[in-house]
């Protein structure tokens, strides 16, 4: 079941140049005030960590792409694309329900996510935690 | 014809559980209407002359099984002499479509004051439902409600929305079934969808405990206030002192009785049954505080331990119990655990990571804090979101039908009228995913 709400061709452009050129370390995507649209509300290439937590909302919904970049144990680097659904429980009802039933629309576009993170409070997006699902797969 | 594209969709979400029809605008944050699903009636005379309908007459009601049905506010609950009362769901799902109508009409047409032919409705359906059953709902919503469009969404997945998840472990707590269903990226996962009617078991236990006598006391007679005259006050623990109206007590059906009956015990349950949050322990159970409670007859007592024992059927059957009844309901933590088993290893940590408790038999106090005792011990990660607020608790399906309903976005997804015309009941089935 889908909301039917549409991605705007910019959240793909955005993702292919993060993807493919590094062009940023992160982007944050909402939905319009009308609720009729997928779009970029930001994106940065802070390297750290915090900044990006700082740019989840604590009372509304986001969708993010993280492009994690970690050391595997006598492996070498690694990179992987980590998507997160950042649903707070203090965000509204209306919000939640709109962002949890349009997310497929948006994550279907996306090719080349490695890990799917779904994060209701701080604990579950800390760094350490995101590292953990995602070295597990690498 | 109704213009559904814009925002401005008006349109109506239906939520029929057991215990109530819930109805109200999409959007809103309340239902507008609850009535009972358990309706009165008076049984259609067995006359020859009536059951021969005339069908040259158009404007006489079509006779059915009822000469005359009570519903609503002022419906069961409003003693009438020979009125019998029945509910037309049978373990969440609907057995008798006739009363359902009826009581869909009630709801949207008496008591929100609307015009079904006016506004595409939503309806709910348990994630058990048969297919026959909601090409049935569609049927009736395109036949006899005329609805410009119609949608049949399932409310696991829509109390899981409603927590804003789109995978989720939803466990459903209702007056007759327990669920425990899998929601992976927005829909079920059938292979680990498991019900029981455990809240049936945990009534059946509460009304033996209450009725049957024991050392303390002589059995509570659980008679409803409208078959009460006068009453004086008592001692606590002393035999009722009251007068029975005797000019009801002979109209009065034993489907009414039992259900009124059953209603007295829900409500003591509400008011007085707890659950330990750490599992049962005598000691526990004896240090908490026993609570008061009076009946209609004006009998009223502490109830101390036994307040929990009743709780305790949500989580936990002794082995005597289990050995003496093959067929009994499973309780919550073997729920949990036979749905978890149908999943795929991977997926069972994103579920316990995300458990949504919903509907209003998970309002039982300390159900949400032995639940979450009860899943710290085999996995290591769990959370629960459970609205603290007993709306969203109880509505919860309701409300996510009201959030989707109201998208301007959902529209695409509506089967419309002219589209039921031309594709049939097919349609239902291909849309309602």
């Amino acid at each position: 079941m889908s909301s039917g709400v549409a991605v705007n061709p910019e959240c793909l452009d955005q993702y292919n140049a993060l993807k493919l050129k590094k062009a940023s370390k992160y982007i944050i995507f909402k939905i319009n005030d009308d609720n009729t649209e997928i779009v970029v509300e930001k994106k940065s290439d802070s390297q750290n960590y915090e900044d990006f937590l700082n740019d989840l909302p604590e009372t509304a919904c986001r969708w993010a792409v993280y492009d994690l970049e970690f050391e595997k144990e006598g492996a070498g680097k690694r990179n992987k694309i980590c998507f997160f659904s950042w649903s707070p429980d203090d965000a509204k009802i209306k919000a939640k329900m709109v962002f949890a039933s349009s997310k497929d629309a948006l994550r279907r576009s996306l090719v080349g996510i490695a890990t799917e993170i779904q994060g209701t409070d701080s604990s579950e997006v800390a760094y350490e935690v995101v590292l953990d699902k995602a070295s597990r797969g690498a | 014809m109704v213009n559904y594209g814009g925002d401005e969709v008006s349109a109506l979400v239906i939520d029929i559980g057991t215990s109530s029809v819930r109805a109200g605008y999409a959007g809103d944050d309340t239902p507008k209407a609850v009535i009972p699903t358990t309706f009165g009636y008076h049984k259609a005379p067995l006359d020859p002359d009536s059951a021969m309908p005339d069908v040259a007459d158009p404007t006489q009601p079509r006779p059915g099984k009822f000469a005359k049905m009570y519903m609503g506010q002022y419906g069961p609950s409003v003693w009438r002499d020979g009125m019998e009362v029945s509910n037309p769901l049978n373990e969440g799902l609907i057995h008798d479509f006739e009363p359902v109508s009826a009581l869909m009409r009630h709801a949207i047409v008496d008591v929100m004051r609307c015009n079904p032919s006016e506004h595409p409705i939503l309806v709910t359906e348990p994630a058990w439902n048969t297919p026959a059953n909601r090409e049935r709902m569609a049927e009736i919503m395109f036949e006899e409600f005329q609805v410009p469009a119609f949608y049949i969404a399932n409310t696991g997945v829509l109390n899981a929305f409603a927590a804003g998840k789109g995978s989720a472990l939803v466990i459903d707590v209702g007056q007759t079934m327990a669920s425990v269903t899998p929601i992976v990226d927005g829909f079920v996962l059938r292979k680990g969808l498991v019900y029981s009617t455990l809240p049936k078991l945990v009534h059946a236990h509460a009304h033996h405990m209450l009725a049957a006598p024991n050392p303390q006391r002589r059995g509570i007679d659980l008679y409803p206030h409208q078959l009460i005259s006068n009453k004086m006050p008592v001692e606590m623990g002393a035999p009722p002192r009251f007068t029975l109206r005797e000019d009801r007590v002979k109209g009065t059906t034993a489907s009414w009785r039992a259900w009124y009956e059953a209603r007295e015990v829900d409500e003591w349950i509400q008011s007085v049954a707890g659950v330990l949050e750490q599992g049962w322990n005598d000691q526990v159970a004896a240090s908490r505080p026993p609570r008061q409670y009076e009946f209609p007859t004006g009998y009223n007592s502490w109830f101390a331990q036994e307040r929990f024992l009743v709780g305790e059927q949500l989580f936990h059957h002794s082995s005597q119990m289990l050995a003496s009844n093959p067929t009994l309901p499973k309780h919550i933590p073997a729920l949990i655990t036979e749905s978890l088993r149908a999943c795929d290893p991977e997926l069972r940590q994103v579920l316990v990571g995300n458990v949504v408790l919903t509907g209003g038999g998970s309002l039982f106090a300390g159900f949400g804090d032995r639940l979450s005792a009860e899943l710290a011990r085999s996995f290591p990660h769990v959370k629960i979101h459970s609205p603290g607020n007993p709306v969203e608790r109880r509505y919860g399906g309701w409300l996510g039908g009201s959030v989707l309903g109201s998208l301007g976005t959902f529209h695409q997804l509506w089967i419309s009228k002219e589209e039921w015309m031309e594709h049939g009941k097919m349609i239902v089935g291909q849309r309602c995913k």
